[in-house]
């Protein structure tokens, strides 16, 4: 509801005046609550609005955005980074033409579905969002390395969405098709060792850890989940016991206590010659306890697939398995999209209690750490780099819940 | 139990009947002595029914007499407790690949279609001939398209099931079950869950798929398709088979008292 109805107008003046007396001022009561909430969310307006524009000091994010964005990177390898950036811009828009190019293929999409004008506009409608925040970045940036950067990215991902459909239309073998797939599956693979060959683990920093160790564990929870579903409701009971006593064990313990155990616990079993460092290890914290909420999840999804459905399967003559596969999973998958979601964004914004609990020099650490710099010491910035740390955090969980609603809605064509 | 059946000189009524048939005469099913129990309560009691290649067999009864329990057991979708299920010479066991392989040569059709919502039109009817009969998607497509002119509907192929009527949702239903290339045909209520004004579309099919030879069992409560298109009509109450007929007979002159009594209230 807008609480500044003159914002209509000069000339809609009357219309206004009647707008705001039927959906502000109707009572007395209406009328107090309107002039109270007016006043309390003006108050708040004035204030961010100067915190932003005039009191906030954000110089303390423009001397620090390196430290803020890749932690204590070494410099010499930086340009790794950079090509990785790069490559996987063209990975991802090679990814989205082949996709498109199969499903034209398949007959599933149209190819003049939508016109070239509207597929751009809807991938602008898209990207806004992340895009203004990464242009935020670059302005705060003081080097032109970023800009390059980002530049050459965007080249990449239009060449990358240009080459796709070329390697998705042609129909190949069984093989081809496997090898290709593979090759896009080895991609991002091949570019985590180039940078990790460079620079260890544990020397990463910044938000970009809190990106990896949340894509890490979102790729390796989700098969894991299904799997602990379905064991769930195995009729083996040795599966079935098994896969709920680890889905109750963890789900009983705070993801904190887990962090810190592995942490430090793990050196009662694991030598310390062979444990796994503490990046992997927030990984396989993560992976692990974000895989029970999702194994609860999906199977409350299982249950919603009605029975009529597991019949008809076994009436046409489907194998268990592929009951399970192909009319069971992906209907109770696409049921329970907005929980399944809600947890990957959870797991995301938990990334920062790897920093409290096992010391990782994530965007948090960075941001509570900084405004004890010499310089800024003892001028109370802590605000302003929480303020940023937390911009950046609700720019990537919002985009993910945009993207599952679309999914959502693309996935639910033609079903009551 | 196993040297009481397969002989010529079948003493039952209900076998005797099925010489009479337009069917081919060869035993498609065979049910002997099948007992079904949920918990303590008896769902099927000692049932005996034969039914011929090519025959056409409405079964009709009270609603909890036992009518879909037992053309449920055919296809395995509830186990039956004691007797013998035989379809097409096979007998059911409880080794998965037997009770797959009777799945195969037997379509079924619902009371409430179980089309498969996620997948379009052509997809549902595909799926099994593609992943069972392991047909090349292009020849999975063109059966698929066949079966859908079959049932006059070809122009949906494209479409999801939550975007047909529900007339059509049951034809589509039925030529996914046609595209197994089945034996036999199952039908548990085929027409209960729709508008009226849609239930003739879906007779209709089942007609002329009787006409073609399709053997069918078909439970319902459309007598005037009874009446029609059955070579012999099935009566059960509480679990048992009551009397077995021609629909001349069954309509005309029944001769059981909870016949007569049944007829009297549906007529």
């Amino acid at each position: 509801m807008s609480l500044t109805p003159d914002r209509l107008g000069a000339a809609h003046r009357s219309g206004a005046l009647v707008w705001a007396r039927r959906n502000l001022f109707r009572s007395p009561v209406d009328g107090v609550l309107t002039i109270v909430f007016g006043a309390i969310s003006l108050w708040l307006i004035y204030k961010t609005f100067s915190f932003v524009f005039i009191t906030g000091r954000w110089d303390i994010i423009r001397v620090n955005l390196r430290l803020l964005m890749i932690g204590r990177f070494p410099d010499v390898h930086v340009l790794r980074l950079a090509v990785t950036v790069v490559g996987l811009a063209a990975w991802g828009g090679f990814l989205a033409g082949f996709i498109r190019a199969r499903q034209i293929r398949s007959g599933r999409v149209s190819d003049d579905d939508e016109s070239v004008v509207a597929r751009v506009g809807d991938t602008v409608a898209r990207l806004w969002l992340p895009a203004m925040v990464v242009l935020l970045l670059l302005v705060l940036s003081s080097t032109s390395g970023p800009w390059i950067t980002v530049g050459i990215a965007i080249v990449a991902a239009i060449l990358g969405r240009a080459l796709g459909p070329l390697a998705g239309r042609p129909k190949l073998g069984p093989m081809g098709s496997a090898l290709l797939i593979g090759g896009i599956g080895a991609v991002p693979v091949g570019l985590y060792f180039y940078v990790v060959t460079a620079v260890g683990f544990d020397d990463w920093g910044g938000f970009l850890l809190n990106l990896f160790l949340a894509v890490c564990a979102i790729v390796l929870c989700f098969p894991l989940g299904v799997l602990l579903a379905l064991g769930r409701r195995s009729t083996l009971p040795l599966v079935r016991v098994v896969s709920t006593g680890y889905i109750e064990l963890v789900r009983g313990a705070p993801l904190f206590v887990l962090l810190l155990l592995a942490n430090s616990a793990l050196g009662f079993f694991v030598p310390n010659s062979l444990a796994p460092s503490t990046s992997t290890r927030a990984i396989i914290v993560f992976t692990l306890f974000t895989a029970a909420y999702m194994a609860e999840i999906i199977r409350g999804g299982l249950q919603s697939v009605p029975r009529g459905q597991i019949e008809a399967a076994k009436a046409v003559g489907l194998s268990p398995a592929r009951q399970m596969g192909y009319i069971v999973l992906p209907q109770a998958l696409r049921n329970v999209i907005p929980a399944q979601i809600g947890q990957l964004i959870s797991l995301f914004k938990d990334t920062t209690l790897a920093g409290i609990a096992m010391g990782l020099f994530e965007l948090l650490q960075v941001t509570t750490a900084i405004p004890a710099q010499e310089g800024f010491r003892g001028q109370g910035l802590i605000g302003e780099t929480i303020t940023f740390a937390a911009l950046l955090f609700w720019t990537v969980a919002y985009t993910m819940s945009r993207e599952s609603q679309r999914l959502e809605k693309r996935l639910g064509v033609g079903v009551r | 139990m196993t040297d009481q059946h397969d002989d010529t000189h079948d003493d039952t009524a209900v076998f005797a009947d099925a010489t009479a048939m337009r069917g081919t005469g060869t035993a498609m099913i065979e049910l002997e002595g099948v007992d079904k129990f949920f918990g303590d309560f008896r769902a099927l009691g000692d049932i005996n029914l034969k039914v011929a290649s090519q025959e056409v067999v409405v079964v009709i009864g009270p609603s909890g007499s036992g009518k879909s329990t037992m053309i449920r057991c055919i296809n395995r979708l509830e186990e039956h407790d004691a007797g013998r299920i035989v379809v097409d010479g096979t007998e059911l066991s409880n080794d998965i690949r037997n009770i797959q392989e009777i799945r195969r040569e037997t379509g079924m059709v619902f009371q409430s279609f179980n089309l498969f919502p996620h997948l379009s039109v052509l997809d549902n009817i595909t799926l099994a001939p593609r992943k069972v009969r392991k047909l090349p998607k292009r020849v999975a497509e063109e059966l698929g398209m066949a079966m859908l002119e079959m049932v006059k509907i070809p122009e949906q192929a494209g479409k999801y099931p939550g975007q047909l009527s529900g007339g059509q949702q049951q034809r589509v239903a039925i030529a996914r079950s046609l595209a197994m290339k089945p034996k036999v045909m199952l039908f548990d209520e085929p027409t209960s869950a729709l508008d009226p004004e849609m239930i003739n579309e879906v007779l209709d099919t089942m007609k002329e798929l009787a006409a073609s030879g399709m053997t069918m069992i078909v439970v319902t409560h459309e007598m005037g398709f009874a009446r029609e298109v059955a070579d012999r009509v099935v009566f059960m109450a509480d679990g048992q088979i009551v009397e077995v007929g021609t629909p001349e007979h069954f309509f005309e002159n029944p001769s059981e008292d909870r016949t007569k009594l049944f007829l009297s209230q549906i007529l």
